[in-house]
This record gives C-alpha cells, sequence and structure tokens, in this order.
C-alpha cells in the first residue's frame, strides 16, 4: 500500500538511531552534511532503551537495596522493601531523559529526523516504510548511506519470547513486580548482571550455562570474585548444560535442561536432565546482527557467515558510498566502538582524513564486582611477539576500597618489559568500569608504565590502585610486594 | 641522489673496524673504487674503496673511531643525479646537535631512535592525534622514526618525516630540473608534499587556490579524491553562504590542467614517461616477514657451511614398504619422514655438538640431551617448523601421528606458537617437490638442518657395474661456530650408516 510516496534526496541517510546511528548522524550534521536519520521505533537504540542504561539504572537500585540492607557491620540496620514498579518508573524516567537529549541534539546539529522502517530499493535509495495504518512509506535517496541497525537476542529453540514467561533482557527491565524465582539461561555479561540484580532484589536465580565457567570470553581470575560473590547472594549455577524447553506448571514454570557431557550428568541429581521449577526464564545467550529488515540485496551487499556487515577501516561496506557501523558491522558489540565507528563513517564521507586505527576496545561488565579489560592480556601479547611484563595491585591493599567496603579484586596492567608500552590491563573489582579509562588512554597514546607510574594519582582513590599496578611491573609499587 | 656507505664486512668474522685514516675529504671528487679510508679489523688494515663515481657529501665517523660493521661511515653525491638538500640522518643528527646535550661523537652515535626498540609487526606507538595527522599528510606512521620514549611517535616526528619526503616520484622529478637552485627545489617539494599545485617554473603555469575551507557536495568531494586533487586548490567558481563552492565541473577541469601541466613538465625534462605498473609493490610483513626475520638473522648469525652427500636408500624403501600398510591398519599415514627423524636423532646422540646451541648472551655453548626434532612444512602461508618433542623416547607410529598433525594444523593455521618451538634439530624435505641438493637455512638458534632431496632410483656403481638403485640426497648446514666441516661429514656418515641399514635403529 504506497500512500503519498514522496521522493526526497539526502547527501547522508542513516539507519538506525542507536549510539552508532545517532553519532554519525550528528557528527555529520557538525561538518555541514545534509542528514537523514530514520528511526523505527526509539530514538538511542538498543542501548539508551533497553540495553546499557536501563540495566544500569537497575543495577544500581539493586545495589542500594542490598547494600542498605547488608551494612550491619557499620552499624546500620535496615530492611529496604521494594517497590518494583516505582523502581522501574525511575528507571524509564532517566532513560525518556537521554533519549529525549538524543532527539533534541540531532535536531539541533541539523539531522532530519524520519519515524520508519528503511529498506533498500537500489543502490542510491531506500523506502522507508511508516508503521500504523495508513501511513504509508516515502523513498529517500541518497548519496551515502550509513547502515546501524544493530542486534536483537538470539532465540533459542523452546523458548519464544513471546511467551509471557519467557523475558529476553529489554523484557526482564521492565518486569513490574519482583520474580520469585528465575532461571537465567547464559552465564554471559547479560546474564550475570541481570541475575545479580534480581539476586540481590531478593529473587531465587537459577544460572544455566553450556559451557563451564561464568564470564567464559574473561580470565578465569577475573571471574572468580563474580561467582564467588553471586553464590553469597544465592545464585545457584548449572554449568554444561542446556535448556531444552518449558512447561507451565500449576505455580509457575519448569525448565528443563539437559546435560552436554557425560560427567556433569553423573554429578547431577537428575542426571542427564534436570529440570527447575521458576516464575520466570531469562534467556540471554547472546545477540545477533539485525538485516533481514533492510532488502541488502537491493543494494548490492552481502552478509558474512556470521550475518555481520563487512567493513574496512573507514567503516565501509563492498559499495564504496554506503558505510555500516555498530554491532550490524561486527564484534565486539558495544556501544562505544558503534559510536566511534559512526563518528569515522560521517568525516570520511566529508572527506576528513578518519580511520578506525584504535588500539583497543575497553570492555566492561558490571557484575559485583565490575570486570572491565582493554588491549591484550599477558597471553596475547606474547602470541603477538612483545616480550611481556605484568604489574598486577590487589584492592585489598588499597585504602580507599576498604573504607567503601569493598575491596575483592585487582588490577592488573600488561606491558612491553623492553620498551615499557602499556599494552593492556584487566580489572576485576569496585568501578574497574571507571578505572580502565586511564588504561585505555595509556594504551591508545603509547604510554609507558613509567608515565603513569610517575603520575600524581589522588589520595585516597581507587585509580591509586592503577599507578601501583604500573608500579609493581617496574618493582616499585610502594603498597605490595613486588614480585 | 645520496649514496650511503656502510662499513662492509671486510673479512670473515669481523664485527667492527677501527677508522685508521681517511684518504678523502668533504667535497673530493671520488671514482668508483678509488680508496677512500684505511679499516684496521683484528685481522688486517684494509683499504675501503667507493661505491660510486661522485663526490663526497659527509664523512660519519672520525679517525680511530670503532665502527660496528654496517653502520654508515660516509656519504656520496653520486654523479649524473640530482642534489639533494638534506637526508633524514643528517637531519636527524642535526637535530641532536641542537640539544643542548648533545652526545659526544663515536658513542653509539649512529643509534637512530626508530631502532631503539623492536616493535611487533603491525603496532605503532602514536598518540590517536599524530596517527590522524599522518593520515591527512599521506605520511605511512609505520615508516616514521619516533623521538619519544622508546620511540613512540610525536606530531613533530610526523611532520618531520612529511617534509623530508624528497622520495615522492614527483618531487624528484620537479627536482631534476638542473637550472632549479637547491632552495628552488626544496621550496618546490614543500609546495608537492603539502598537496598544492605542481613544480612552479615549470612551462605552464596551472592557475591554483590555496583555500583553509572550501564547500562542496558529497559526490565532488569524492572525485576530487578519485582525481587526486585537493579541493582547496581548485579554483572556486561559485559562493554559497559567503564560502567559495566547487562544482564537480571545475575539478575535472582543474584535474585535467594538472596533468596537462605535468605531462609538460616531463616532456620538457626530456624523461620517458613510465609505463604503468611495470612493479607491483605490497608490504612486507606477516609471516613473511617473520620467515625473513628469522632467516636474516639466523644467516647472519651463524656462519653456515652445508656438506652434501647421497645415501643408497633399498633397505630403507623396503622397511617402509612393509611397514606401511601395518601403519594404515592403525590409521597412520607413514612416510619415510619418522624413519629419517629416527636415524637424525640416533646420530645426534654420538654426535652432541650438532644437538647444541650458542647461547651468545652468556657466551656459553648449550648441549641438549633432549631431541626434538623440528618439520619443515611448506604452508599457503610460507614456510612453517612444528616441532616433534622428544623423538629419542617415541616410536615410529607415534613420531608419524604427532608431525602428521602437526603438519595438517601448521596447513590450517591452527598451531600454536608453542609448537613451533624448542626444536633442537630441523629436517626440511625438498625432495617433495623436486631436486636434490639444497643449500638449507639453519632454524636459528639450533645448530643443523637436514635437507632431503627426492628418494629416487639413480644410478649406482656397484662392484664396478653401473645399476640403478633408491638414493636419497643429503645436505646437512651447520652452524660453523660450533660444529667443524670434519664433524659436520662424520656426522652425515652417521646417519648414512643408519639410513642404509635401518635395522641398526633396533640397537638404540
Amino acid at each position: 500500500m504506497v500512500v503519498g510516496d514522496i521522493a526526497t534526496g539526502t547527501d547522508v541517510l542513516v539507519i538506525g538511531a542507536g549510539p552508532g546511528g545517532y553519532t554519525a548522524a550528528i557528527r555529520a550534521g557538525q561538518l555541514d552534511l545534509d542528514v537523514t536519520l530514520v528511526e523505527k521505533n526509539a530514538y538511542g537504540g538498543t542501548c539508551l532503551n533497553h540495553g546499557c542504561i536501563p540495566s544500569k539504572a537497575m543495577i544500581t537500585a539493586a545495589d542500594v537495596a542490598h547494600e542498605a540492607g547488608n551494612a550491619e557491620e557499620m552499624g546500620i540496620h535496615a530492611d529496604p522493601a521494594v517497590d518494583m514498579a516505582q523502581m522501574v518508573e525511575w528507571k524509564d524516567s532517566v532513560v525518556d531523559q537521554l533519549t529525549g537529549g538524543v532527539e533534541k541534539l540531532n535536531k539541533a546539529n541539523g539531522v532530519n529526523l524520519i519515524e520508519g522502517q528503511a529498506e533498500f530499493a537500489d543502490e542510491n535509495s531506500v523506502r522507508v516504510g511508516h508503521s500504523g495504518e495508513g501511513q504509508g512509506s516515502e523513498s529517500v535517496e541518497f548519496e551515502h548511506a550509513i547502515i546501524a541497525t544493530g542486534s536483537r537476542p538470539i532465540e533459542i529453540p523452546g523458548f519464544s519470547f513471546d511467551d509471557e514467561p519467557v523475558l529476553d533482557s529489554r523484557q526482564a527491565l521492565a518486569l513490574d513486580s519482583v520474580p520469585e524465582r528465575l532461571v537465567v539461561i547464559g552465564a554471559g555479561y547479560i546474564g550475570m548482571e541481570l541475575s545479580t540484580v534480581f539476586a540481590k532484589l531478593g529473587t531465587d536465580v537459577t544460572v544455566i550455562e553450556m559451557l563451564d565457567s561464568v564470564l567464559p570470553a574473561y580470565e578465569s581470575d577475573l571471574t572468580r570474585p563474580v561467582k564467588k560473590r553471586a553464590e553469597e547472594l544465592g545464585i545457584d549455577f548449572h554449568f554444561g548444560r542446556t535448556a531444552t524447553g518449558w512447561e507451565e506448571t500449576d505455580d509457575g514454570i519448569r525448565v528443563s535442561t539437559e546435560a552436554m557431557e557425560e560427567e556433569v550428568a553423573a554429578e547431577a541429581d537428575g542426571g542427564a536432565a534436570e529440570t527447575f521449577d521458576a516464575d520466570n526464564v531469562l534467556v540471554a545467550v547472546g545477540r545477533q546482527p539485525v538485516t533481514d529488515t533492510l532488502n541488502l540485496e537491493a543494494a548490492g551487499i552481502e552478509t558474512n557467515d556470521n550475518g555481520f556487515i563487512e567493513t574496512d577501516d573507514r567503516a565501509r561496506t563492498e559499495k564504496d558510498h554506503i558505510f555500516a557501523v555498530g554491532d550490524v558491522a561486527g564484534e565486539p558489540m558495544l556501544a562505544h566502538k558503534g559510536s566511534k565507528e559512526g563518528e569515522v563513517a560521517a568525516e570520511v564521507i566529508a572527506g576528513e582524513p578518519a580511520a578506525l586505527d584504535y588500539q583497543a576496545v575497553p570492555a566492561a561488565v558490571f557484575t559485583d564486582p565490575e570486570i572491565a579489560t582493554v588491549g591484550l592480556t599477558e597471553e596475547e601479547a606474547e602470541a603477538d611477539g612483545f616480550d611481556p611484563v605484568v604489574g598486577e595491585f590487589p584492592f585489598r591493599a588499597s585504602g580507599r576500597a576498604l573504607t567503601t567496603g569493598d575491596s575483592e579484586g585487582f588490577v592488573r596492567v600488561v606491558a612491553d618489559e623492553e620498551s615499557g608500552f602499556i599494552l593492556g590491563a584487566q580489572i576485576a573489582g569496585p568501578e574497574a568500569s571507571e578505572l580502565v579509562a586511564e588504561l585505555t588512554l595509556a594504551v591508545e597514546m603509547g604510554a609507558t608504565l613509567e608515565d603513569v607510574a610517575a603520575t600524581i594519582h589522588t589520595h585516597p582513590t581507587l585509580a591509586e590502585a592503577v599507578m601501583e599496578a604500573c608500579e609493581n611491573a617496574l618493582g616499585q609499587a610502594i603498597h605490595t610486594l613486588n614480585r | 641522489m645520496v649514496r650511503e656507505f656502510k662499513l662492509p664486512d671486510v673479512g670473515e668474522g669481523v664485527s667492527e673496524g677501527e677508522i685508521v685514516q681517511w684518504l678523502v675529504e668533504e667535497g673530493d671528487t671520488v671514482e668508483e673504487d678509488q680508496p677512500v679510508a684505511e679499516v684496521e679489523t683484528d685481522k688486517a688494515v684494509v683499504e675501503v674503496p667507493a661505491p660510486v663515481d661522485g663526490t663526497v657529501r659527509q664523512i660519519r665517523a672520525d679517525e680511530g673511531e670503532m665502527v660496528p660493521v654496517g653502520n654508515v661511515i660516509i656519504t656520496f653525491d653520486v654523479e649524473g643525479e640530482p642534489v639533494e638538500e638534506t637526508t633524514d640522518l643528517e637531519a636527524a643528527d642535526a637535530a641532536e646537535a641542537d640539544g643542548a646535550d648533545a652526545e659526544p661523537a663515536g658513542d653509539e652515535g649512529t643509534e637512530t631512535a626508530g631502532e631503539a626498540a623492536e616493535t611487533p609487526e603491525g603496532r605503532v606507538f602514536a598518540a590517536p592525534s599524530a596517527r590522524r595527522l599522518a593520515r591527512e599528510l599521506g605520511v605511512d606512521i609505520a615508516e616514521v622514526d619516533g623521538s619519544g620514549p622508546s620511540g613512540r611517535i610525536s606530531e613533530h616526528d610526523v611532520r618531520a618525516a612529511a617534509d623530508s619526503g624528497g622520495s615522492e616520484p614527483e618531487t624528484a622529478t620537479a627536482e631534476a630540473s638542473e637550472s632549479a637552485s637547491a632552495a628552488e627545489a626544496s621550496a618546490e617539494s614543500a609546495g608537492a608534499a603539502s598537496g598544492g599545485s605542481t613544480a612552479g617554473g615549470a612551462p605552464q603555469q596551472v592557475e591554483s587556490a590555496d583555500r583553509e575551507k572550501t564547500l562542496a557536495a558529497p559526490a565532488t568531494r569524492r572525485l576530487a579524491d578519485e582525481e587526486g586533487v585537493d579541493l582547496n586548490a581548485v579554483p572556486a567558481t561559485e559562493k554559497r553562504d559567503g564560502e567559495p563552492f566547487v562544482t564537480p565541473e571545475a575539478v575535472r577541469e582543474y584535474a585535467q590542467a594538472q596533468q596537462e601541466a605535468q605531462k609538460a613538465d616531463t616532456e620538457a625534462l626530456g624523461l620517458r614517461e613510465e609505463p604503468a605498473e611495470r612493479e607491483e609493490r605490497t608490504p612486507y610483513r606477516g609471516i613473511r616477514k617473520s620467515i625473513g626475520d628469522q632467516m636474516e638473522r639466523s644467516k647472519y648469525s651463524a656462519p653456515h657451511i652445508t656438506h652434501h652427500d647421497s645415501v643408497e636408500v633399498t633397505n630403507l624403501v623396503e622397511i617402509r614398504e612393509r611397514l606401511k600398510g601395518r601403519a594404515e591398519e592403525r590409521g597412520i599415514q607413514l612416510t619415510y619422514m619418522p624413519l629419517i627423524m629416527k636415524a637424525v636423532t640416533a646420530a645426534l646422540k654420538d654426535f652432541p655438538m650438532v644437538n647444541s646451541s650458542l647461547d651468545e648472551e652468556n657466551e656459553e655453548i648449550v648441549e641438549k640431551n633432549y631431541y626434538n626434532i623440528g618439520v619443515a612444512a611448506a604452508t599457503d602461508a610460507g614456510l612453517m617448523v612444528p616441532v616433534v618433542d622428544d623423538v629419542d623416547h617415541k616410536g615410529l607410529l607415534q613420531i608419524a601421528s604427532e608431525m602428521n598433525e602437526l603438519v595438517q594444523k601448521a596447513r590450517d593455521r591452527s598451531i600454536a606458537r608453542e609448537e613451533m618451538q624448542g626444536g633442537t634439530f630441523t629436517v626440511t624435505n625438498v625432495g617433495g617437490i623436486g631436486g636434490e641438493y639444497a643449500t638449507p637455512i639453519i632454524n636459528y638458534p639450533e645448530a643443523g638442518i637436514l635437507a632431503l632431496g627426492a628418494i629416487e632410483e639413480r644410478p649406482v656403481v656397484e662392484d664396478g657395474e653401473v645399476v640403478a638403485r633408491h638414493t636419497l640426497p643429503l645436505s646437512l648446514s651447520v652452524d660453523h661456530r660450533l660444529v667443524d666441516g670434519a664433524d659436520a661429514a662424520r656426522f652425515t656418515n652417521r646417519v648414512k650408516e643408519y639410513l642404509k641399514d635401518p635395522e641398526l635403529l633396533l640397537l638404540e
């Protein structure tokens, strides 16, 4: 149905207003290009509406509730009552403020906003379908396009997100009451962050993971404190199992699982097949790029075996005038990687000498304690041909960490021994996500261990641990024994 | 152009020499092969000849100074080629001399900043701002010498590299004009490097602008990019919002005018136009470079000698034929290689020097009581050497299956670094592809490598008759610092004994 098909033209068409897309649109606007941004439902994309931001709001709220009720040691005796509906309302207000801001920023930078879903008609135009009866569609012709359609949670067989008890991360962040019992499938970062939130709010959480550890992508000494804290919160882990389906019971649902290996089956009470009763099941097994809505063939673009659009170091696809940024352009699926790609794509279109030449993409997991990493691990540095030296500093030796009542974990830096260049860092502990910023700057600038060690760090702060870890690598740490 | 002359390797094993006397002065005209200096090594005093006809530009070492082999001692302006203003090294020297605390001459003054730290392939230590500037100025940042701590590259270093980019072909052409004074030439080169118009003194002038900012549609920018034209240099025909605006037609016109001017320049100078793509350049990096580095290190550190021999292997062929079927029953493909590895290992036990390595740092010889044999494998990506550990403790089938697995992993590039390390001796099968003898390069720091030719029937003299027999050509390279020629021959004889009568291996 075509009602009022209006053709317009634009220098730069951006598809998707998540962190990759809106950043590209704003930067293109700043560079005096004529920009059109198409978004099908919410400015800010997954990150602002259903991912990073709402989850962090819920983590903070759950932490407040949990800490208030567990601070007897500090002489605080409280029994906080949690009103989930109000908590979600507060979270939504944070989201609204941010997404409203994104919309305003786009307009202020001269970006034309179109609501609807874009699909390629040919190499130089898209049709934008508007949702709702009789809304019709319009054509937009473009000189350049930036695809920023992001990703969506992967569904697994037997668990449809359309069924009420089955939740994806987005639905889990919008519940109006705290479930009594929750099964979480997947112990990756989304599964672990949300398990921790619900455990702190009083839910009995059971985590089913196919592999044999929490956060399998990270080094085991980083994840050990996370698993330990999770178990203290009462989270029940079952490794080496896959979830096969669920059924309704009198008072909720029953999730059935199967052991991947015989040894797991032998150890488990229920043998190879084991079931877990719950009110809800959260499926967090990963995310997949969204390309199926785009009609990419019309633009002559193919996806690779993993479903991603391949790009070069200028964020360009195989078509020189079409760019792809963010989750749809490949791993790591992180908002800040997408934003950088968005900026570069816009600058390249404007003829600026921009390129994706970053040395490292930092990553943070907002579990308890947090984990953050950047650059190379010791093993990776060695594989890359460096002769790495490592320095560590445990938070139990940090005065500031002790005063927060949270001194689990450590800071580790990896550097090239001969030159002293900092190559990477791994942090588990309080505010790891903030602390990694300093080391990311160090990696990106080509700073040496001595540069960071010789920089005065405020006392008493957690950031001193970064300085001490660098000193430790030089054999000069003051507050820990040097190796 | 400037020709840098490095102190050559003037005798076997000589690593440095003392400049006894300079026989020329800066500005002197020299002929090729004319002696320019007397250099004393620990073996002799030798005269060092000039490599070219030309004039002495700069003398880089003082009389009485000890200079390592490979260091630049003198530079020449080659006769008949245009004079360059300043070379990188001279600029660096000048910068060093400007510093308040100039290094005393002769105190490793030849080490440039870029050589200070060896950085693995593909990694550049520079701030994002410096990397962006390099892209803007069209400088390959991987080629820039960094002056910061441990060789970190600053914006200043990038600019210096851009300014000294005198090796750009267009610039060289512009400078080739003999009438142009040196000062003019350098001014032109600066103009060309900053993307401005072409040669100033050229017969044809192209009108060009030099704006800070230019408005243009994205398609126009792309066109400019394709044509290699700087938008800010294109004369603007219109204005929009008070800013100069360039149309696609203007870009095309300008590009064409520029090309014509360049062509005219070239013709005026009587230079032949190079046909396109006579050579193709690809970056030297990745596995290709790591193989190259390893070979260079080996060949330049270990003085190689290669011993050639061949052995009649009728028994070996028979035994392998018998065992092959048995191995297949167990799902293992048995080649000659495991048998040869066994024979080599048995011989290594008798000649420990061949299974040793030189610890250069501590000046110690390390004899190894373990026998890890590397097997060189040709892969799509290049040469790789997976290592089978403890061959002396393993049976033929185990060696065969481990080796097959490792070679397969090397081919599909799933092999781990550790699986290619820790070897004590290497065997390489050249004959698989064809040929008889080779001069293999040692897998440094091992002491030896054995290359196998093809096992084929060849004429052999037996009891005065020429008969056809299966023979195996052997080429053994050893590090002469550790193994003398006689020992190399004896070791090869021992390997031959085992290969001729493989039953002897049962005694091992």
